[in-house]
């Protein structure tokens, strides 16, 4: 019995670590990225953005 | 061999996330900026006429980068700070191992960590890896008064003034012993440790203002879809949007708030019973300060504004998520008693064993793309070979009245985002590369808004460079004690160039053309001098720092010897 719920819990909780891992890293290479290259003929670099 | 399981586990934390930052090369990322051999010089011990915003950092990194070489001092801050903050959390709590782990991961594997690698902030970093065994240290001094280890932790946690502010927010709080003499001895211990920036502080009590509008700027933000005080409960909330993590802008930036505080709601009622009352209240009110200060900012950025532009050395609390790492201790010990709690909740050996590893892992998987050096964005590299030349030549060089001069650098604007950076911003490294003092535009762009800065050096460089011809600008600038102007091509065009070949319009010896470095030297410079009163009042506050530090280390050498005996 032990054995089943820790193979239950193992698949929940190892199948949820790995599911959000893959998502994050999908979703962190496919998003719109707030840190585009700056361009370096701009006459300042600003620091930074709020948006 | 268990105890050193934490260490471990947060060297693997720190490693995973600098990742390429530990390569070879100097991480140069925004307001992060090592070179090989910082010169030690008047204006990083406080008498220039900026801001001491980086004193006594950059004053203690010139002096220990003649023991250690810059590139390795740097990553054994960086990585120093990471380890330090997962072993001294795991330190500061009780239960089991993986429980103790799970608080190291949630400490570095957070957005405040994130965010402020990225956005520079090392002495803020550097601050926060110390609290945990600054809380050890205090707690333990309110029975036998301060001891040695304080008075080497309050100088390390205290390289800014923004982070020497949180190391003493968190020594009073848990160090307070009610005795007077013991409490004045605390007191003086804390002044000492900050004695360097406070000092100069004091100096420049004159221009310690700032611009309102940075208060709106650098205000606490939201991040993705969570409201900006919802951020700050997850260690979140940083102004600049550049360096958040795209995880925390999607739905996992949700999913950690959340988790964090379920973990930290699990723990509340064992936190009740298992910590004392006293050390409940100190956690609870540095929170308060910490998470109330940061939404403040948002809320009331009117308020804020008002005070940084009215009160001096305001401008310490316009960065509304920096105190947030006064949050830390109730967030370690929360989440301490949640973990073991959620464990102890699930009957089955097996699955409370899987439950536990989960929580020890869940913050890397809600936050992938912290790690190799936050996607990438985190990277070691070299400086063009015309900065070494830039440095030797000027070494070497005197005018003819045998002033030395400072150094400006063209185009004169604070950041760069240089190719051989890969386009990444930073600070504009090569006045610290040189081993002169120099003006540096202290005016910031944040949102197309210009943040006036508070050096009164700048406008009067600035107004020089808007002379119509290069001998006049020359002339000009050498009566303002510069004594060499650099234009840097790999920096953002500035429009001063007299010729086709965009280098500056300024008459002057040309000593160096180098890569991307072109070195003028100007004639007839006029000497510029501290006044006498300030090298006292400065050499006062570094005789105290230097001084704890002596005694702290005297205090553990002889501890050490007696041990023996």
């Amino acid at each position: 019995m032990n054995g089943i719920i820790g193979g239950i819990a193992a698949l929940i909780v190892g199948g949820g670590l790995a599911s959000a891992t893959v998502f994050g890293v999908v979703s962190s290479q496919t998003g719109t990225s707030g840190d585009s290259p700056a361009n370096v003929n701009q006459p300042v670099i600003p620091y930074g953005s709020t948006d | 061999m268990r105890s050193l399981l934490p260490w471990a586990w947060s060297f693997v934390l720190a490693a995973l996330l600098l990742g390429p930052a530990l390569a070879p090369g100097y991480l140069l990322s925004y307001d992060m900026v090592w070179v090989p051999d910082l010169a030690l010089r008047p204006d990083f011990l406080g008498v220039g006429s900026a801001l001491p915003r980086a004193v006594p950092s950059d004053a203690v990194v010139a002096v220990l980068d003649e023991v250690i070489p810059g590139m390795v001092l740097q990553k054994v801050v960086l990585l120093g700070s990471l380890v330090s903050a997962g072993a001294g959390s795991a330190a500061l709590v009780r239960g089991s191992m993986l429980t103790r782990m799970a608080v190291s991961t949630f400490v570095v594997w957070n957005p405040f960590v994130v965010e402020r690698l990225l956005l520079g902030h090392w002495p803020v970093l550097l601050g926060y890896a110390v609290l945990p065994w600054l809380i050890l240290v205090a707690r333990r001094g309110r029975e036998s008064g301060p001891g040695p280890a304080l008075c080497l932790l309050v100088p390390l946690g205290s390289l800014s003034a923004g982070a020497g502010l949180v190391t003493a927010l968190v020594v009073l709080g848990f160090g307070w012993s009610g005795r007077l003499r013991q409490d004045m001895r605390l007191f003086a211990l804390l002044l000492a440790g900050n004695a360097p920036w406070i000092f100069s502080g004091l100096l420049h009590v004159g221009e310690a203002t700032s611009d309102a509008r940075a208060a709106t700027l650098f205000a606490l933000h939201g991040e993705g879809h969570l409201p900006a005080p919802l951020a700050a409960l997850g260690m979140g909330g940083i102004w600049n949007a550049e360096v958040v993590p795209a995880t925390r802008a999607g739905v996992l930036g949700v999913v950690m708030t959340v988790l964090i505080v379920v973990v930290a709601a699990a723990g509340f009622s064992r936190w009740l019973r298992e910590e004392t009352r006293r050390d409940r209240w100190v956690q609870v009110v540095l929170w308060c300060i910490g998470w109330g200060w940061a939404v403040f900012t948002w809320a009331a950025s009117d308020a804020t504004g008002w005070l940084v532009s009215h009160v001096p050395a305001g401008g310490l609390l316009r960065d509304g998520s920096r105190l947030l790492a006064l949050c830390l201790p109730l967030f370690i010990v929360l989440l301490a008693h949640g973990a073991h709690v959620l464990r102890a909740r699930v009957r089955d050996e097996a699955a409370a064993l899987i439950t536990a590893v989960g929580l020890v892992l869940v913050p890397i998987a809600l936050m992938p793309d912290a790690a190799w050096g936050v996607s990438g964005d985190l990277a070691a590299v070299d400086f063009p070979d015309g900065y070494d030349a830039a440095r030797v030549a000027m070494d070497g060089h005197r005018d003819g009245t045998g002033a030395d001069g400072d150094v400006v650098v063209l185009p004169f604007s604070a950041y760069r985002a240089p190719t051989w950076n890969h386009g990444r911003k930073v600070l504009d490294p090569l006045p610290r590369f040189l081993d002169r003092d120099y003006v540096s535009n202290d005016e910031l762009v944040v949102d197309d808004v210009l943040i006036r800065g508070e050096d009164p050096r700048v406008p009067e460089v600035r107004d020089a460079l808007g002379l119509p011809t290069a001998q006049e600008r020359a002339r000009a600038l050498a009566e303002l004690g510069i004594g060499f102007v650099v234009f840097d091509s790999s920096g953002p065009h500035d429009g001063l160039a007299d010729g086709p070949d965009d280098r500056p319009g300024i008459a002057g010896d040309v000593i160096v053309d180098e890569g991307p470095v072109r070195v003028v030297a100007l004639a007839g410079v006029s000497g510029r001098s501290t006044p006498l009163a300030w090298s006292w009042v400065a050499g006062l506050g570094w005789a105290l720092f230097v001084g704890l530090v002596v005694v702290g280390s005297m205090g553990r050498v002889v501890r050490g010897r007696t041990r023996q005996v």
